[in-house]
């Protein structure tokens, strides 16, 4: 009697024991960060990042009464729509085409995979490279087609740079939309379109009452993973502009950054950061309702 | 009815040129930036500054993929990628597979807030959290060392490893692993011996994602580490990319070497991962 209670308590406690690490590992390298940020956003700091008490929300104030926070925050979600809405349908596009049997396919597959495998600090060096007006390849390429005599200055103004930026950001997204896209096409049975073609359905009905409706549910996985990492995406603008000149291609992610390394001011930066996960939150929040209430289908 | 069938026939080789001339297209599109890189890697530093500089280098220089291990401490580099990605990959498999496991084949109180906790985790991105890694960093006295960012990634990369191995345990029959425990394995032996085996594509094919995650992060690496000598590939090739000129030739070459394993790895395992990111979603 003593030993069977005391196994079902072990098999009570034993799920627990097997999640342990995982928990361990997320708590003390996640967990314990975002409460520091969250601390440190009340806090006052000093310059050599020193907490010295308590000081409401005055950081916020700060963040949100500087001149230079509009520019960011109306930057991010720039970046963000712009870069996840185009990238989710060309991604979606190039999936549709990579869908079809041709000659070439896996050639084309193993090609389109480069951007997605390929560090973002790298490709972000060459693209630096490309749009540069003095010596930038883009210019040597259409000189050389003949389309194009002299060098075209191709970032005159800050929104220029941020639009090459965006471009940056929706190529190295699509590799990612496209595959998910892709696996979910293949997974539909061939049958729902044979018996679509009988009955004379044409390609844009089985489009919207076929292949959307069946592909909807990787595409959510897509674009919501997107949204998150467009958003926190960093190297891309760090690598081409440092968010210059004066804030004008910041983003969130790379204001915080500059604020609380090269300016010495943590409070302000945690305050940005804060202020990002509160929009993110929103984001997720719609995420887990729709995830968890399928879990309960 | 023979015109129709004829007329249908080339509305369809039309449509397979468009489909060639269009992927083929992108191809080239996607292709671009490597190759403007290897030819930027192939030419002399005055070549790239020339006023009418020419697409392909006038004399290849294969000797700047040789200078650069003279000109940076390119294996050093390379060896940190290598310890960090490992790192972070065997630390991030031996917590989450037990993790998924627990996940794919009990059933316990707060296993919904758990997934809950996993999904959350994943909108926290390192950089945002930045400064609150940092502190923790100095803390535990990890800053500035390939352990601390080990940890980091492969607490990042938690969140993947346990979406990709539960649906990969999921999608196996538990039946195998109850045979084995009525032959007295107990879970651990089970979990081994029986399951491990049939679920190994998938955990190769996460194995080599984070492997892939951890070899291409940058922004924790570029903000933890101060020495030289313990700089990963994605943020010590950037010593070519000083204030006042870029060595780009140099730049373009030590980030050539960087990408090669990993995009090579990438190919290996596309088809996999995608479908097991998306069935982790629809299985939900």
């Amino acid at each position: 009697m003593r030993s069977k209670k005391h196994s079902s308590l072990q098999n009570r406690a034993e799920p627990y024991l097997w999640i342990l690490p995982s928990v361990l590992l997320m708590s003390i390298f996640i967990i314990v960060p975002i409460g520091c940020v969250f601390y440190m956003a009340f806090s006052k700091i000093t310059k050599a990042g020193m907490v010295k008490g308590f000081n409401g929300i005055e950081n916020f104030a700060k963040v949100l009464k500087s001149r230079a926070f509009g520019v960011v925050l109306s930057n991010t979600l720039i970046w963000t729509v712009v870069v996840v809405v185009l990238s989710t349908v060309l991604g979606f596009i190039l999936a549709l085409l990579l869908n079809n049997k041709f000659k070439g396919r896996k050639i084309a597959r193993a090609i389109i995979v480069f951007p997605w495998a390929t560090t973002l600090v790298i490709q972000a060096s060459a693209w630096k490279f490309i749009i540069d007006t003095d010596y930038g390849a883009l210019n040597t390429l259409l000189k050389s087609l003949g389309i194009i005599s002299s060098n075209v200055n191709w970032t005159p103004t800050p929104g220029a740079f941020f639009a090459w930026e965006i471009a940056c950001g929706i190529f190295v997204t699509i590799p990612f939309v496209c595959f998910t896209a892709l696996s979910g096409l293949q997974s539909i049975d061939q049958s729902y379109y044979e018996a679509a073609t009988v009955d004379g359905g044409s390609y844009w009905q089985q489009m919207f009452h076929i292949t959307l409706p069946l592909v909807k549910p990787s595409l959510t996985v897509a674009t919501v993973l997107n949204i998150i990492y467009v958003f926190n995406s960093f190297p891309i603008v760090w690598t081409i502009t440092k968010g210059d000149p004066a804030n004008r291609t910041d983003t969130l992610v790379t204001y915080l950054y500059k604020l609380a390394f090269y300016n010495g001011k943590q409070g302000e930066a945690a305050a940005v950061s804060v202020i990002g996960f509160l929009i993110l939150l929103v984001c997720a929040s719609l995420y887990m309702i729709s995830t968890l209430r399928k879990g309960d289908e | 009815m023979i015109m129709e069938s004829r007329q249908i026939n080339r509305k369809k080789a039309l449509l397979r040129v468009l489909l060639y001339f269009v992927v083929f297209d992108i191809c080239l599109a996607t292709l671009y930036p490597y190759f403007v890189m290897l030819t930027t890697a192939l030419k002399s530093r005055p070549e790239i500054f020339a006023m009418n500089g020419k697409v392909f280098p006038i004399k290849a220089i294969w000797s700047n993929f040789l200078d650069i291990w003279q000109k940076a401490p390119m294996a050093k580099y390379m060896i940190n990628s290598i310890i960090i990605a490992t790192g972070s990959t065997a630390i991030a498999m031996v917590c989450g597979i037990p993790a998924a496991y627990a996940l794919a084949r009990m059933k316990f109180k707060g296993q919904t807030a758990f997934l809950g906790f996993i999904i959350v985790s994943q909108m926290f991105a390192p950089v945002v959290l930045l400064i609150g890694i940092y502190k923790v960093m100095q803390f535990l006295k990890l800053t500035n060392s390939l352990l601390g960012l080990i940890f980091i990634n492969a607490a990042f990369n938690q969140a993947f490893t346990i979406w990709l191995l539960r649906g990969t345990f999921l999608s196996i029959s538990p039946e195998m692993e109850q045979a084995a425990t009525i032959d007295g394995c107990n879970r651990v032996q089970a979990l081994l011996r029986v399951l491990l085996p049939v679920a190994a594509p998938g955990i190769v094919t996460t194995l080599i994602f984070i492997f892939i995650n951890a070899w291409n992060e940058y922004t924790v690496a570029l903000c933890l580490i101060s020495s030289d000598t313990l700089k990963p590939l994605t943020v010590g090739i950037n010593i070519f990319n000083g204030y006042n000129m870029i060595e780009w030739q140099y730049l373009f070459a030590a980030s050539l070497f960087a990408i090669m394993p990993v995009v090579i790895l990438f190919m290996s395992i596309e088809k996999n991962l995608t479908s097991g990111l998306t069935a982790g979603g629809v299985k939900g």
